[in-house]
């Protein structure tokens, strides 16, 4: 199968879903002649003209408002704010507005839109733009959160995140854009609520998200060496949350570590963690782990930067830990 | 000076690009801000002006190469100027392995402050709450195994699942009296193999045992059969509790077996044929401590709280000795019941003692225990008070003496009988009076077993 | 236009100069990964941060951009300090943990760059609002972009600094793009200074390439507020000569054309306050040469102050999150 990069792929789910179905629409800046600022839109104006591709000026409320108006009125726009911490700007419109109309109004009327963002740290882009706070959005009823860790998942989550009656908030993340996989030339869509198990195995249940699960797949083969099986379940959606597959596969292993980018505290890992200490106790046989990025703002020095991030530096003692409670 | 000409840093998501196109070769003068060579990346073609101004004295990567951005791809001198020779010893590059990958397989730093779980499992307090983690607690209750029986090998000594796995498997005396069928079936069902009584040849636990357990355990029973193994442990955990906490005072003294000894072989014969039990001097013993208890009920008490609770019945704790422990299972209200009865019930408790088939309740109802070496060659000896028992009896050899009678010599036999209290409840009168009149008791034995 | 002495046109050329010589230092460096993350550089637009800060007092304030570094140097930070600071290292201005859109000294009154465009104008309402209630005449200088002219925050902020008529000089530096998106896709009226007058305060439009011009309007809009009159608003035509950022490829030509490009170069600030003072004889050649010179020298000192400084210890990461 071919491959295409995460970047790639998200463009290729635009452009069949442009294709498809005159109501789908970009707004965003610099998404048209840039190309977007990942180069996630290149192309698009060209194939479909700017009344479809709108290069807006700096104004996240105004135009992630409109595209709220938008979608209530029969378009499927797909909305693209720089960076998450951007979304600052923009929070009445997508918590307010976006997430609650369609229970608000009593399900008449709803918004059919996508809010697509990008995650993660890692190359000096200091504290203003380089958050992970997604799990502000998995906090909101009325969102769908997906969150793609490979440009198959991408592709097959944003066609269904457009094609979805819902309003999503699409994560993605600045370091998964460049990696390459395998991606299917057709249209196919990958359903909510569904997690993939990436790996199998019998030792430890990781539940991790984006990039994460890269590391963690990079981790099962050092820690493989170890004699130390990892099972690697990524959720894909985080909501709706597949909490079945995350049950079973903690039930099969007694251990479960959680990987996510976000603050330790209140983030993705802490709800998950909760989820299973609620729902799967009598598994454990071990304490639950969450490896995250620190309670700091991303700082901007280079060595500072790469401890902060999570990764098979910080997985790998967490599971040799773990494994004393084999 | 000479310059380096890099892959300068395209933004912050590309990593690596290709040169398409050198817009100078070797030896060409270039200006500072020209144009030098035109890279491509996953994005878009962007041209690179020359840093410096001077002469292109050596191209390092060609056209047509990817490399990661920063790699050094040519080198700019000042006119006149020579080559560095570390430069020129440099052959075209082939581009380096990812920095990023490399350094991920190096060895485990330490962990950041963030990433390290705040104070784990604590070292367990002795007599504090077991510690244990959540699937090994709900195994260990599925299985009716004590946790208090379990040492945990878990960090910080929490008990962690392959400790209750472990103390669930048969050990390799058993196993080997255990048939391999049996073995499958109580491995399927999750049965304990400890405390089945096997019917096979010589006590060999068949199949069938293990069924039948299966299906006693969904039949209602009064009590539940607990394994030996777990039981003796936690007799051994208290035993040390009690030798720590309460403070023990002994007394001894010698009693005059003769009147005893010849009344039992008296009365031997006729109770035989009446009740069809052979009295032994044991139960005689039982009876005449559980109605000293009656006249001193303070050896009968316990700690409840901060009070002192004398417990209304005497439950007559008899020490018996297996090959690997001591048990202590109790003849219910002793005090009351009639000769025969606590044969009966002495036999019993000591053949199920022996079979490993007592009921926690037969061991926990003890409230004064009887301690007996009297086949022993031992004089006297102290005991470690039952808890939460506050009196234990002890009895030594029956010996041969010789004293005094109107000046002639006569033999007699003596047993050294001690006493251990718990000093908290009883002082030393006290406990000096109740060995005393157990004494005269045990002497007088027509006075003493009028009432039955 | 008012009469400028020797003194300050010498000032806001040796400004300019810091400005252009330290931010084409970056170019460099930033190509080598010495200096990492993000650098969005001032080149071309120099006049600006040099003119309105030469009319401001020490203890005036500014808030800064995303493109920051001219308007940090002209109201006098140490250069020794912001080249650390871009270097990540533990001697800069931010203790290496902000970088370059962080930076910020409160006691030469500088309120931050900042990496959210447009966060700065409420911002300054804050400073002007202050200096009011503390009695004191200081002003706030508020730098921002034509793209943000468009954000929710210019109008918030403009309609309240005139309801309160707060010391706030509104500058505008409009270079004609927000990343990629020309003025004339970004909105109908060109010219931003128009839009003062929906808040009832004044605007004018200046060549931002003409320090002398933004140097004369400002002192102009610093007097009003001082007075207690209220905000004004300056737009200042201008351009970069580079991308958005380093790493947008050839210099923004993905959007803007060579020509274009070509043509802002022309209107060179420097060469053009250079050749002035040159025929108006303020300055010989030969001493322009030697002022150059010192102050590519001092670049080079912070070069090298940042090289050998350390980068933070990794602790350092958990400082400074509280007081």
């Amino acid at each position: 199968m071919r491959e295409l990069t995460y970047a790639q792929a998200i463009n290729e789910a635009l452009r069949q879903c442009m294709k498809e179905d005159e109501r789908v629409i970009l707004l965003g800046e610099d998404i048209g002649v840039y190309g977007g600022i990942f180069q996630v839109t290149a192309g698009l104006l060209n194939e479909f003209g700017p009344e479809r591709v709108i290069d807006m000026p700096i104004a996240e409320a105004g135009f992630t408002g409109a595209s709220v108006g938008a979608a209530l009125t029969g378009m499927r726009p797909v909305v693209e704010i720089m960076f998450i911490d951007f979304t600052t700007v923009c929070m009445d419109m997508i918590i307010n507005q976006m997430a609650k109309m369609h229970y608000m109004f009593g399900g008449r009327g709803k918004v059919p839109m996508v809010l697509r963002i990008n995650i993660g740290a890692g190359r000096g882009a200091a504290a203003q733009h380089s958050q992970s706070f997604h799990a502000l959005f998995m906090h909101i009823p009325g969102l769908y959160v997906a969150a793609p860790s490979t440009p198959y998942d991408a592709k097959g989550l944003m066609i269904e995140a457009i094609k979805n009656d819902n309003p999503v908030i699409f994560v993605e993340h600045k370091k998964l854009y460049v990696e390459k996989g395998p991606v299917p030339e057709e249209i196919y869509t990958i359903p909510f609520g569904e997690a993939e198990v990436k790996r199998k195995g019998s030792d430890i249940t990781i539940v991790a998200t984006h990039a994460m699960v890269i590391r963690s797949l990079r981790l099962a083969e050092e820690a493989a060496k170890e004699g130390i099986d990892l099972e690697i379940v990524d959720p894909r959606t985080l909501t709706p949350l597949d909490k079945v597959t995350i049950l079973e596969s903690v039930k099969k292993t007694g251990r479960l570590l959680v990987a996510d980018e976000g603050h330790k505290t209140c983030g993705v890992a802490a709800e998950i963690s909760a989820m299973v200490a609620e729902e799967g106790i009598f598994d454990l046989k071990a304490p639950v782990v969450r490896v995250c990025s620190p309670d700091t703002p991303v700082p901007f020095s280079p060595p500072l930067e790469q401890a902060y991030i999570p990764d098979v530096k910080d997985l790998l003692p967490a599971i040799k830990r773990m494994m004393e409670y084999a | 000076m000479a310059t380096e000409v890099v892959v300068p840093m395209l933004g912050i998501t590309v990593e690596k690009g290709t040169i398409l196109e050198w817009m100078k070769k070797e030896g060409d003068p270039v200006e500072k801000g020209e144009i030098i060579f035109i890279v491509e990346t996953e994005k878009v073609t962007t041209e690179v002006e020359s840093p410096a101004s001077g002469i292109l004295a050596k191209v390092i990567v060609p056209a047509g190469v990817e490399v990661p951005v920063l790699t050094l791809v040519a080198v700019i001198t000042e006119p006149g100027e020579e080559l560095p020779a570390k430069y020129a010893a440099l052959s075209t590059q082939v581009p380096p392995v990812e920095a990023e990958k490399v350094s991920q397989a190096e060895q485990v730093p330490t962990p950041m402050p963030h990433q390290v779980r705040p104070a784990e499992v604590a070292e367990a307090a002795p007599g504090g709450a077991i510690k244990v983690v959540p699937a090994a607690r709900k195994l260990a209750q599925d299985k009716g195994l004590d946790l208090e029986t379990v040492s945990g090998t878990g960090p910080g000594g929490i008990i962690v699942i392959r400790d209750v796995e472990a103390a669930l498997k048969p050990g390799p005396e058993l196993a080997a009296k255990v048939s391999t069928l049996a073995g499958r079936l109580a491995k399927k069902e999750g049965i304990l193999l400890q405390g089945i009584e096997g019917t096979g040849v010589r006590g060999r636990i068949m199949r069938a045992d293990v069924e039948r357990v299966i299906e006693e355990a969904t039949a209602p029973s009064l009590g539940k059969v607990i394994p030996m193994d777990s039981i003796r442990r936690v007799i051994a955990r208290r035993m040390s509790e009690s030798a720590f906490t309460a403070p023990h005072i002994y007394f001894f003294t010698d009693v005059w077996m003769d009147p005893l000894l010849n009344f039992r072989r008296d009365i031997l014969p006729n109770f035989e044929e009446k009740f069809g039990l052979r009295l032994s001097i044991n139960d005689l013993l039982i009876k005449a401590v559980a109605l000293n208890i009656l006249d001193f009920p303070l050896l009968n008490a316990t700690f409840k709280g901060q009070e002192i609770y004398i417990l209304p019945e005497v439950n007559m704790g008899l020490a018996v000795a297996l090959p690997d422990g001591l048990i202590v299972p109790a003849i219910a209200r002793a005090d009351k019941i009639g000769l025969a009865e606590i044969i009966r019930q002495r036999a019993d408790l000591v053949q199920r003692a022996r079979s490993g088939k007592l009921s926690m309740d037969e061991i926990e109802r003890g409230t004064f225990t009887i301690s007996s070496l009297n086949q022993y060659d031992i004089t006297y000896f102290t005991a470690i008070l039952n808890p939460p028992q506050s009196g234990i009896l002890t009895v030594g050899k029956t010996r041969d003496e010789l004293t005094l009678v109107d000046g002639a010599v006569k033999e007699k036999r003596v047993t050294s009988f001690g006493l251990s209290v718990d000093h908290r409840i009883i002082d030393g009168t006290v406990a000096a009076d109740f060995l005393q009149n157990l004494k005269w008791k045990l002497e007088r034995p027509a006075l003493t077993f009028l009432n039955l | 236009m008012m009469k400028i002495d020797k003194e300050t046109l010498l000032k806001l050329f040796t400004t300019m100069l810091k400005i252009r010589y330290f931010e084409e230092r970056i170019v460099d460096l930033y190509a080598r990964g010495l200096v990492p993350g993000l650098a969005h550089l001032y080149i071309g637009e120099e006049a600006i941060a040099s003119g309105v800060c030469a009319g401001l007092r020490d203890d005036d304030y500014i808030t800064s951009t995303h493109r920051g570094h001219g308007h940090v140097i002209a109201k006098g930070a140490d250069l020794k300090l912001m080249m650390a600071e871009l270097f990540g290292k533990k001697t800069g201005y931010c203790k290496g943990k902000g970088g370059s859109m962080h930076i910020a000294d409160m006691e030469l009154g500088i309120l931050g760059a900042n990496g959210i465009a447009g966060a700065g104008l409420p911002i300054a309402l804050g400073s002007g609002l202050s200096g009011k209630l503390r009695g004191t005449d200081q002003v706030t200088a508020c730098f921002f972009g034509d793209d943000a002219s468009n954000n929710g925050t210019f109008h918030e902020s403009l309609n309240l600094a005139s309801l309160y008529k707060l010391p706030v000089i509104f500058v505008c530096e409009n270079n004609l793009y927000g990343i990629s998106v020309g003025q004339e896709k970004q909105r109908l009226l060109q010219d931003i200074a128009l839009r003062a007058a929906n808040y009832d305060m004044p605007g004018v439009v200046v060549d931002g390439n003409d320090v002398l011009e933004v140097y004369n309007t400002t002192i102009k809009a610093v007097k009003r507020g001082r007075a207690g009159e209220g905000p004004s608003l300056i737009e200042c035509k201008t351009y970069r000569w580079r991308g958005h950022h380093e790493g947008d490829p050839n210099q923004g030509r993905r959007y803007r054309t060579t020509e274009e490009i070509e043509s802002w170069k022309k209107k060179d600030p420097i060469e053009r306050l250079a050749r002035k003072l040159i025929e108006d004889k303020f300055i010989t050649k030969k001493k322009m040469d030697a002022l150059k010179k010192r102050v590519l020298k001092d670049i080079e000192e912070a070069v090298a102050y940042a090289n050998e400084s350390e980068f933070p210890a990794l602790e350092e990461m958990y400082e400074d999150v509280y007081v």
